[in-house]
């Protein structure tokens, strides 16, 4: 098949590779560099060594943290059972319901849920001061916990989330799965989480880091509603301290990065172990190769 | 002829002379010499990585020989790039363009020769027809089933009107049932328009069943190129003898006279013996009897025959076919006689 | 601005539950019961505010009527939305190409490990939006940034805080957005159908035009949308880069939001929101039956 590209376009290949290197490597190697050579101090490791005892580091990464797994535990709670009832059931007009009402976040840009979302809060002392629901819009809004930013963070990673376990649940076929469990002696609930949940281990790993990148990033609400996680926290320090703000930026990207690796290698040691079923077209090509070879 | 198909041509000769192709240290044709008759369908039939499908490549013009020659009618196309052959070529599976109805696809070929619109649409209606799809024609492959899509494929690969028509195991992607139908149609189709052949498969029934002559490729090699009937009852090479149909190797001994003696019986012997310790006889040139040292382990029904398994006194196993009707007296572990037929026998080599 | 990097291939499960018999299972009413918690969750954290949105989007000083909106698409709103319109168009645009560029350089390449390497990388950079993306190019090409000072690039006349400088550094998540897109459907193009080509006398150039464009074509129009999507509703990297020097109409519901405006302009705001609804609601319109029809092509 090579014969089919004329050697002599070869080179924009490179070109190609080598800009996009060089665009992609530069500003993350001049972040380091903005880091490390502050100027009229020289080569400094300061705004790495201080991070831990800057001023609400500590508080905002919490806070993320907390928000980002209970946005997971919330999204994967509610999002799983409405997943399997649609394969075990088969039902169209659910799935239907279920594909529409997942994609509709996509639909609606961060800001304009927050304003929304501000728009709600604000009736609270406006229309319902005097009624019991007062107790509960107040402590949705506590800046220890602000459980109104999981609502929203779970809204966004629903449509990401979703997809992922519907991905999942296509691969494998839950509902022989849980045939044989049941033809087994297993009760519905046992069937679930000892056959189905281990078969979508998959799916849920890469739902959940899904849903945790976004929480962990994630600015426009927290910000305009007036919390401050991390990413808030980052802004609000670079006023005061630019390089200990990128030197943050640089370190949650490298976090980011080690996560998804995991993640790939878990993907892979999965893929290889459930590689059973080639599908006719690869079937093709490997053996094209091995004829080629032989 | 109801067919607008009439070879333009009476038919193309194709000559392979000496080809050649290594990838890397890996050589997967070693020198290939073949002949194909004008009007000829040729079967290339081998084990996977035996090079067939390489050389059908190299027919097709998508790999360069190392060394050899093509010659299509005496002209050597090795030099000529793949998009100015002359061949139509089917591919094993999911080759249809896919933003392409079936008619757009049949007529892609002629859109690239800037053939005009309305004779485009006349020439793919008339194949469609001609394949058996003649409704078929505004659906796109995804709304076709696999047979269909081969069909819609077979139809554009002969568009152009090629000299030569290349198949590259059309048919191993389709169910049981499609495949014996469409392996009929095809060979209906290649007599009919009487256009050169050259279908490369691994299935030795499929190749049997549809081509003139077929030929047995190993390691890059030819083995035997011959009739079905020649390839099965005159195997050149005990490669072939074993490849094609079932062979029961049998312990025997050569006679002074040249002949083989096989389970107590004289055999005239094929070809040269050597010092021969084995032979080899097909399933049906064994006859089994009741009584005896032999014993029967086991039977699969096959309709009109029913093939037994025999544990003969020394310990070998084989397997021999019987009409039904007689072979109902044998159960498994029934003390049977297994003779030979007085058929030639040949040697068995070391490999089989 | 997270990222789906898992495709789905909708039909296949499909095909699959339609040759089956309805077996002992949750009836249908248990299985809408099990949907139950998530149906109301969205009623009540997307259905409240959006239904909020809409209701304030329309009312103008307690009545109902389409005041808001008409502010909204006039003056310095107006600039705003055109603003972000033509940002979003022209990095989505600019990524596109890019993306599909590398995208086909790292397919064609016979290395596994370089393939591997920036697909990986790609699925971090897509998601790599936000606050840490605006501070690396602040530290890279802001005022005091590395490459500003060394190269002396102030001198001649380049700022960060413009409309090209946002170009720039959007395209460092959105390149790698639309490399995640088109690299499957570029592992898609089947061989068979370049071989087909030539083989029924198509030159390169003819298979290109012919075959390979068109069957991408889905894909890359999917791939521009979901840029542009990505690029018009875009915020953070902005709000934490630029402020609000250049008119973007995230920046500006934000202000009026935070109150820093006029006083009473907030539901010009949530115009402004249903506005950005109606593209964003547009972009999936264009992007979801693409999607659909590439992965039935490509499948």
């Amino acid at each position: 098949m090579a014969r089919l590209i004329p050697a002599g376009v070869r080179p924009w290949r490179g070109v190609v590779l080598g800009a996009a290197g060089l665009y992609f490597l530069v500003p993350l190697l001049a972040a380091l560099v903005f880091t490390v050579d502050v100027p009229n101090q020289g080569f400094t490791l300061d705004s790495y060594t201080q991070i831990f005892s800057a001023d609400g580091f500590t508080t905002a990464l919490l806070l993320s943290l907390g928000l980002g797994l209970t946005t997971v535990a919330l999204a994967l709670l509610l999002t799983l059972p409405a997943a399997l009832a649609v394969r075990l059931s088969g039902s169209g007009r659910l799935r239907a319901v279920l594909e529409v009402v997942c994609t509709l976040p996509l639909v609606v840009p961060p800001v304009a849920l927050v304003a929304g979302i501000g728009t709600v809060l604000k009736w609270g002392p406006d229309h319902l001061a005097s009624t019991p629901l007062y107790e509960t819009f107040v402590a949705v809004q506590d800046p220890e916990f602000p459980i109104v930013l999981v609502l929203a963070y779970v809204v966004m990673a629903l449509p990401f989330v979703y997809r992922s376990l519907e991905a999942g649940l296509r691969a494998v076929d839950v509902r022989t799965l849980v045939e044989a469990a049941r033809d087994l002696g297993a009760s519905w609930p046992r069937a679930i989480v000892s056959v189905v949940l281990p078969n979508l281990r998959t799916a849920l790993l890469n739902a959940s880091f899904l849903a945790l990148a976004l929480v962990l990033g994630e600015f426009t609400v927290a910000q305009l509603l007036g919390f401050q996680p991390f990413a808030v926290w980052i802004v609000q320090a670079s006023g005061s301290n630019a390089q200990l703000s990128v030197a943050v930026s640089l370190l949650s990207l490298v976090l980011t990065w080690v996560l998804l690796l995991v993640l790939t290698a878990v993907f892979r040691t999965r893929a290889a172990r459930s590689a059973r079923a080639p599908r006719p077209a690869k079937n093709r090509s490997d053996k094209n190769k091995k004829e080629a070879g032989a | 002829m109801t067919i607008t198909d009439a070879p333009a041509r009476t038919g193309t000769a194709l000559r392979i002379r000496g080809l050649r192709r290594t990838f890397g240290s890996a050589v997967a044709l070693d020198g290939l010499d073949l002949d194909v008759a004008p009007g000829e369908l040729l079967a290339l039939l081998g084990p996977s990585g035996c090079g067939k499908t390489t050389a059908l490549r190299v027919l097709a013009g998508f790999e360069r020989p190392d060394s050899g020659q093509v010659l299509l009618d005496g002209e050597d196309i090795v030099p000529v790039p793949a998009n100015r052959r002359d061949t139509g070529m089917v591919f094993q599976s999911y080759s249809l363009f896919p933003h392409l109805t079936a008619a757009e696809n049949v007529a892609f070929g002629m859109r690239m020769r800037k053939v005009a619109a309305a004779e485009r649409r006349t020439r793919a209606a008339e194949l469609l027809e001609l394949v058996g799809l003649p409704d078929h024609g505004g659906r796109y492959p995804h709304q076709l089933s696999g047979g269909q899509q081969q069909r819609v494929a077979l139809a554009r690969a002969l568009a152009l009107r090629p000299r030569l028509l290349l198949l590259d195991e059309p048919l191993s992607a389709l169910d049981a049932q499609v495949r014996v139908n469409l392996r009929e149609e095809i060979r209906r189709l290649q007599l009919e328009l009487g256009i050169t052949t050259v279908f490369v498969t691994h299935d030795q029934e499929e190749a049997l069943s549809m081509a003139d002559r077929v030929a047995v490729m190993r390691g890059g090699r030819l083995e035997q190129c011959a009739t079905p009937a020649e390839l099965y009852d005159r195997p050149a090479t005990a490669f072939v003898a074993s490849f094609i149909g079932t062979m029961n190797r049998i312990p025997g001994r050569l006679a002074s006279d040249g002949q083989a003696e096989v389970l107590g019986v004289t055999l005239p012997v094929d070809g040269p013996a050597g010092g021969a310790t084995a032979f080899l006889l097909r399933p049906e040139a064994l006859d089994v009897t009741a009584d005896g040292p032999d014993t029967v382990i086991g039977s699969s029904f096959h309709g009109a025959s029913t093939r037994l398994r025999v544990r003969l006194a020394d310990g070998t196993e084989v397997k021999a076919d019987l009409p039904s009707h007689a072979a109902g007296a044998f159960g498994a572990g029934a003390a049977v006689t297994v003779r030979p037929q007085r058929r030639p026998v040949l040697v068995a080599g070391e490999e089989a | 601005m997270t990222t789906l990097t898992t495709s789905s291939s909708p039909g296949v499960g499909d095909a699959l539950d339609a040759r089956r018999p309805r077996r002992r299972g949750p009836r249908a009413s248990g299985s809408w019961l099990a949907a139950l918690p998530l149906l109301a969750f969205v009623a009540l954290a997307f259905g409240l505010p959006a239904v909020a949105m809409v209701d304030g989007a329309f009312t103008v000083n307690g009545s109902y009527g389409l005041g808001n909106l008409d502010q909204s698409v006039h003056g310095a709103y107006r600039t705003a939305l055109l603003g972000s319109l033509k940002l979003a168009a022209t990095t989505a645009g600019i990524g596109s190409v890019l993306g599909l560029l590398l995208a086909q350089a790292v397919v064609t390449s016979r290395g596994r490990a370089l393939r591997e390497a920036v697909l990986t990388a790609s699925g971090v950079l897509a998601n790599f939006g936000g606050v840490p993306l605006a501070f690396a190019f602040v530290a890279t090409l802001g005022n005091a940034g590395v490459l500003t000072t060394r190269l002396g690039l102030d001198r001649h006349g380049w700022s960060l805080y413009s409309f090209w400088g946002l170009t720039l550094t959007y395209l460092y998540f959105l390149v790698p957005l639309m490399v995640l897109t088109v690299a499957p459907a570029l592992d898609g193009l089947r061989p068979q159908w370049r071989e087909a080509a030539l083989n029924s006398g198509a030159g390169a150039w003819q298979y290109w035009r012919h075959v390979g464009i068109p069957v991408l074509l889905p894909t890359l129009l999917g791939g521009f949308v979901l840029l542009f999507g990505s690029a018009f509703a875009a915020y953070a990297t902005a709000a934490a880069m630029v402020g609000s020097s250049i008119p973007l109409v995230t920046l500006q519901i934000a202000d009026a939001l935070s109150g820093n405006v006029l006083i009473g302009q907030e539901n010009v705001a949530l115009a402004l929101s249903l506005d950005m609804v109606l593209v964003a609601a547009l972009v999936m319109a264009v992007h979801l039956p693409l999607q659909r029809r590439s992965a039935r092509w490509l499948a």
